[in-house]
């Protein structure tokens, strides 16, 4: 059981996630380099904003590189938003640059024929099993973006907007979310709750009746 | 489609939250985060936080009370007034808010809302726009809080907002707000043919007002009193839209 590492690169809303984790009694630190990171346990990728512009960045603080490794070394890796599609093959919001390629397939941007970005409330539907990841039962998480991962067939949570779109995508010890958990109530709490818990990270409080 | 969007605004001054008739006799309603915090319980989808009385003096207290609420919230939040920068919006952003919201400045440099879409992404702008019904010419921009009208025609300013980089558009009917009869339903139905998702605001009195103000093409809808007094809680409003038909969260 470990501390969660929140990758610090000034392209990620911290605070909130910071909020959320505190909610789930997990602890965590920020690690602007691979060298502050904590000795094991879940790495989380957070961003928003540009594909290109955070990819610069995590070069810049030696993310970029160090992550392939940490993931074969059976590290946990959780990309949130922009973070999922950093882990990804690639992304048409930066044609010449390519992503991680910790998870499979391409990013693409949203519509025709929807509004872009999509910004709100969508349900997710399971897909395909994981073992940390219940039913979600068509529970509305919260989703800011104008790309989105192409589903497949071992997407774990798909949701639609004028097409249908991996929320949750999952390989191996690689996870990403495509909306926002900390910013989607009870259900994005519930989310964090049980990938990190299955990463590794220290058990919630002991108040959470535990069944 | 996303599902629609309820939206409280909370109005701000020098980090409380405060409730008044035309900003005069304002009444301390508490703390930002506690406000939050019964929000979010209830089920609104959003918070909007408007800072009354932003100034450069007062920057270092919203900057304390909104890495409050972003540590607290389980929601997304707007936080907007005096902003003018792309240094003002990263001060919000960085203490956690989610989105800014401009407004007069942005009618006064319009390249404001394209700098902030570049810095950001356009997710992170909200343009507010003010809109008061002039007889001859049609739905106008109004600035200031609505008290100043100008000659720019309402819609195409939608449109080149849309074209700036505007990632929404919090639309006030400067004519219906606070008079409870309703919001502007055919301005929201013109609007609502933008690209990018709209926020309907002004002139919430009773359930049926939402509900006409989504299924005119509003969004989300957004109003301030009627929350705040209690007079139409939230679990109750999402019940009554979801029961239409609509697709809410709940």
């Amino acid at each position: 059981m470990s501390a969660v590492t929140l990758i610090d690169y000034d392209a990620g809303n911290l605070a909130s996630l910071e909020g959320a984790l505190d909610r789930l009694g997990l602890s965590f630190q920020r690690a602007a380099t691979p060298d502050e990171a904590a000795p094991g346990g879940p790495i989380v990728l957070p961003g928003v904003g540009h594909f290109e512009a955070a990819q610069k960045s995590l070069r810049e603080r030696g993310w970029w590189r160090a992550l392939p490794g940490l993931v074969a070394e059976g590290r946990p890796v959780l990309g949130i938003c922009l973070g999922l599609q950093l882990l990804a093959e690639g992304s048409e919001e930066a044609p010449r640059a390519s992503g991680l390629g910790l998870l499979p397939g391409i990013v693409r941007r949203l519509g025709p024929g929807v509004k872009v970005p999509h910004m709100g409330w969508s349900q997710v539907r399971r897909n395909y099993p994981h073992p940390a990841l219940a039913d979600p039962q068509g529970a509305w998480l919260y989703f800011v973006h104008s790309y989105a991962l192409e589903p497949t067939g071992e997407t774990v949570y798909v949701a639609e907007h004028g097409r249908p779109f991996a929320a949750v995508e999952a390989r191996g010890n690689v996870m990403g979310f495509q909306p926002h958990p900390e910013k989607s109530g009870p259900a994005g709490l519930l989310l964090l709750q049980q990938s990190l818990a299955w990463m590794g990270a220290s058990a919630p409080v002991p108040e959470v009746p535990c069944n | 489609m996303p599902a629609k969007r309820v939206i409280p605004c909370l109005d701000v001054k020098n980090g409380r939250v405060v409730k008044g008739v035309q900003f005069k006799h304002l009444r301390d309603l508490g703390h930002p985060v506690d406000l939050a915090r019964r929000y979010d319980a209830e089920g609104a989808d959003e918070l909007a936080f408007l800072d009354i009385a932003a100034s450069l003096e007062n920057r270092g207290t919203r900057e304390a009370w909104v890495r409050e609420v972003a540590r607290e919230l389980s929601i997304p939040f707007t936080v907007g007034g005096g902003v003018s920068s792309v240094a003002d919006a990263r001060s919000l952003l960085r203490s956690g808010a989610d989105k800014v919201a401009v407004n007069t400045a942005a009618a006064l440099r319009p390249a404001l809302v394209s700098e902030l879409a570049d810095a950001f992404g356009r997710q992170c702008v909200v343009v507010a726009v003010d809109v008061k019904r002039d007889e001859a010419l049609g739905w106008r921009v109004a600035l200031k809080g609505g008290t100043e009208p100008t000659e720019r025609a309402a819609l195409d300013w939608l449109w080149e907002l849309n074209d700036l980089g505007a990632g929404e558009i919090l639309l006030t009917s400067m004519d219906r707000d606070g008079t409870g009869e309703g919001f502007d339903l055919p301005l929201i139905e013109k609007a609502s043919g933008l690209p990018i998702p709209l926020i309907a605001s002004g002139g919430a009195g009773r359930e049926i007002h939402f509900l006409e103000a989504l299924e005119y093409g509003a969004d989300a809808v957004l109003a301030a009193t009627l929350f705040h007094e209690g007079i139409l809680p939230i679990p109750q409003l999402k019940a009554y839209l979801a029961q239409n038909d609509l697709s809410v969260r709940i």
